[in-house]
């Protein structure tokens, strides 16, 4: 899979650009705050519809103008045309010149891997940091998934709402319950079955990238521990305290353990950065393997603040990338770019918005 | 910079106001209505206010109609025994397409909604509980959207009515998940009506 083509429109701080990209390796090369980050948020707004900045659409807006746009030509099976348009008052996606009315119609159509320093996040931010991990590797996987994400969601949020209700009534609350209950079974089940398949490939691409023998091994801990219905009923008392919904999916931990102790509070700030890139390594090779086709490698900066042995962990990724015609954006300065990835890639400079090919 | 009639800019404003209209298509049909034909304007207006005039509820089942009670209702070939109660009334239009349910219907008028702060008491299911005392009621088809909304209210429904002797049943899933009857094409509309189940 690769974008073959790249159109933005008041983008951050692109007023205009359209470039061409062949599939293969790009280096994105310029000064600080030039616009390379930008280029790869812009890919990875194409295939998950978020910025991996966490920030929403208004900020994406180029200061001064009123709406963005991003469009891009991917060619994967088949080949499509993706045009996203945004401003406060409108937002538009369509695909191959039709609106996009259901999201799970359109996600798939591009797949990409980021790794960025707010990866780091994963490891030392909250639990909702690793079940997002989790839910964007079920929604790049499983095509149901999504749509019973955002049934749990409604279920939970209005179940929330009568919570607070002073009087809530009873039988009302007892209907929501069991949408939450039996879309929650569905959710708790698919993400134990994707710790299962994932974990191995975390904790391999963790030794590769690691200096000492350390072994990553991830450990899903669902908020319930046996029966939804049950606990939930269970937590009535805990919830007329605190007025919201206490156990249930949007609680669940993944533990991620090194040498079997917690990762955020045992590991150091280097291991805690190993465990960061093992786990988006395990995801761009999961997603290579479901797929049978990488996504495409989204690389921000981290690789010059890598030493040697990390560096190399992600060659055979790379290397896989290159002969499956995959396609790889990677930024850097000038002094700092991985020289030992040789001559085989597409060089670009990025000046104050605007991108050269430098052949 | 050159700005539009006040007058447009207000007909802009109750335009987009309608559903399905977004702001570049108020400003569209505004701009159109503006430099039409007088007598079509006034027609369109008049016809307007005719239909806001005429239309009404049934006072039995909720329906859109010009007299109360409704074809529908005061129609005695219709089953008394089988009522299929719906959301909204344009979802009584979806079920009689197949032509293939031949009881009464019941419109609730919307479906249990915390979020948007519609609660038991805002749908017409006192009405309905009437009804059950008034009519010989044998069987309720809970015919409501399959999204969380709708599922939770059928489960409402089916407690709340449940009394000896009346069968509550739902129409089997196979509907568009998280969408209401309007999507769902006519076959698919009188499978779902034919595989009903015995609700709880
Ligand atoms: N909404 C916006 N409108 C206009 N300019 C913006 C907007 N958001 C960010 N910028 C500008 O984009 C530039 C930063 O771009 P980007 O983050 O891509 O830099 P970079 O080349 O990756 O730099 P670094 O090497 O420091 O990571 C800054 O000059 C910033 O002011
Ligand atoms: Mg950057
Ligand atoms: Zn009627």
């Amino acid at each position: 899979m690769h974008l073959a083509h790249l159109r933005l429109r008041d983008f951050r701080n692109y007023a205009r650009l359209d470039a061409d990209f062949s599939p293969g390796f790009h280096l994105l090369l310029g000064d600080n705050a030039q616009g390379k980050t930008n280029i790869l948020e812009a890919i990875y707004l194409i295939a998950t519809l978020r910025s991996f900045r966490g920030v929403g659409g208004a900020q994406m807006i180029r200061r001064g103008q009123s709406a963005y746009f991003v469009g891009g030509v991917v060619v994967g099976r088949g080949e499509h045309e993706v045009k996203l348009y945004w401003s406060a008052r409108e937002r538009k996606l369509s695909l191959d010149g039709r609106p996009v009315r259901k999201l799970t119609d359109y996600l798939g159509v591009a797949r990409a891997v980021v790794f960025c320093t707010e990866d780091l996040q994963l490891v030392k931010g909250p639990a909702r940091s690793r079940r997002r991990f989790l839910d964007l590797l079920l929604s790049q996987t499983v095509p149901a998934y999504l749509a019973l994400r955002q049934r749990y969601a409604l279920a939970l949020r209005s179940r929330n709402s009568l919570l607070k209700q002073p009087a809530p009534d009873a039988v009302a609350l007892d209907g929501f319950s069991r949408e939450l209950v039996s879309a929650g079974e569905s959710l708790i089940r698919l993400r134990a079955e994707l710790v299962r398949k994932f974990s191995p490939l975390a904790t391999l691409a963790c030794q590769r990238i690691s200096n000492q023998d350390e072994e990553l091994r991830l450990e899903y801990r669902p908020s319930v521990r046996e029966d939804f219905g049950v606990e939930l009923a269970q937590s009535r008392a805990q919830e007329r305290l605190y007025r919201t919904t206490v156990v249930g999916p949007h609680r669940d931990e993944l533990q991620l353990l090194l040498n079997d102790c917690p990762a955020a509070q045992f590991g150091s700030e280097g291991q805690k950065r190993t465990v960061a890139i093992g786990l988006k390594l395990g995801q761009a090779e999961y997603l290579t393997g479901f797929h049978g086709a990488p996504p495409v490698l989204l690389i921000d900066d981290i690789m010059g603040e890598l030493d040697a042995k990390r560096r190399a962990g992600f060659l055979p990724l790379l290397e896989l990338a290159r002969q499956s015609r995959g396609q790889v954006f990677m930024t850097a300065t000038e002094e700092n770019w991985p020289r030992e990835l040789g001559g085989n890639l597409q060089r670009w400079g990025v000046r104050e918005g605007t991108l050269q090919s430098q052949a | 910079m050159a700005s539009l009639p006040d007058s447009i800019t207000a007909l802009i404003g109750s335009l987009g106001k309608l559903p399905g209209i977004g702001p570049r298509s108020a400003e569209r049909i505004a701009l159109y209505l503006a430099q039409a034909e007088t007598g079509a304007v006034k027609q369109l207006a008049q016809g307007i206010l005719d239909a806001r005039d005429r239309v009404r509820l049934c006072e039995i089942c909720g329906a859109l109609t010009e007299a109360s009670p409704c074809a529908l209702c005061s129609d005695p070939r219709r089953d008394a025994g089988q009522v299929c109660v719906v959301e909204r009334p344009v979802d009584v239009l979806s079920i009689e397409k197949p032509g293939t349910f031949i009881g009464r219907y019941h419109v609730l008028g919307g479906k249990l909604s915390p979020l948007n702060a519609i609660e038991p008491g805002d749908l017409r299911i006192a009405e309905l509980e009437q009804r059950l005392q008034r009519e010989p009621i044998l069987e309720l088809v809970l015919a409501l959207g399959a999204d969380v909304e709708g599922d939770a209210t059928s489960f409402y429904l089916a407690k709340r009515l449940s009394r000896p002797g009346l069968k509550i049943t739902r129409i089997a899933h196979g509907l568009p998940a998280g969408s209401g009857l309007e999507f769902a094409d006519e076959l698919t509309l009188s499978r779902a009506l034919e595989g009903r189940r015995e609700f709880l």
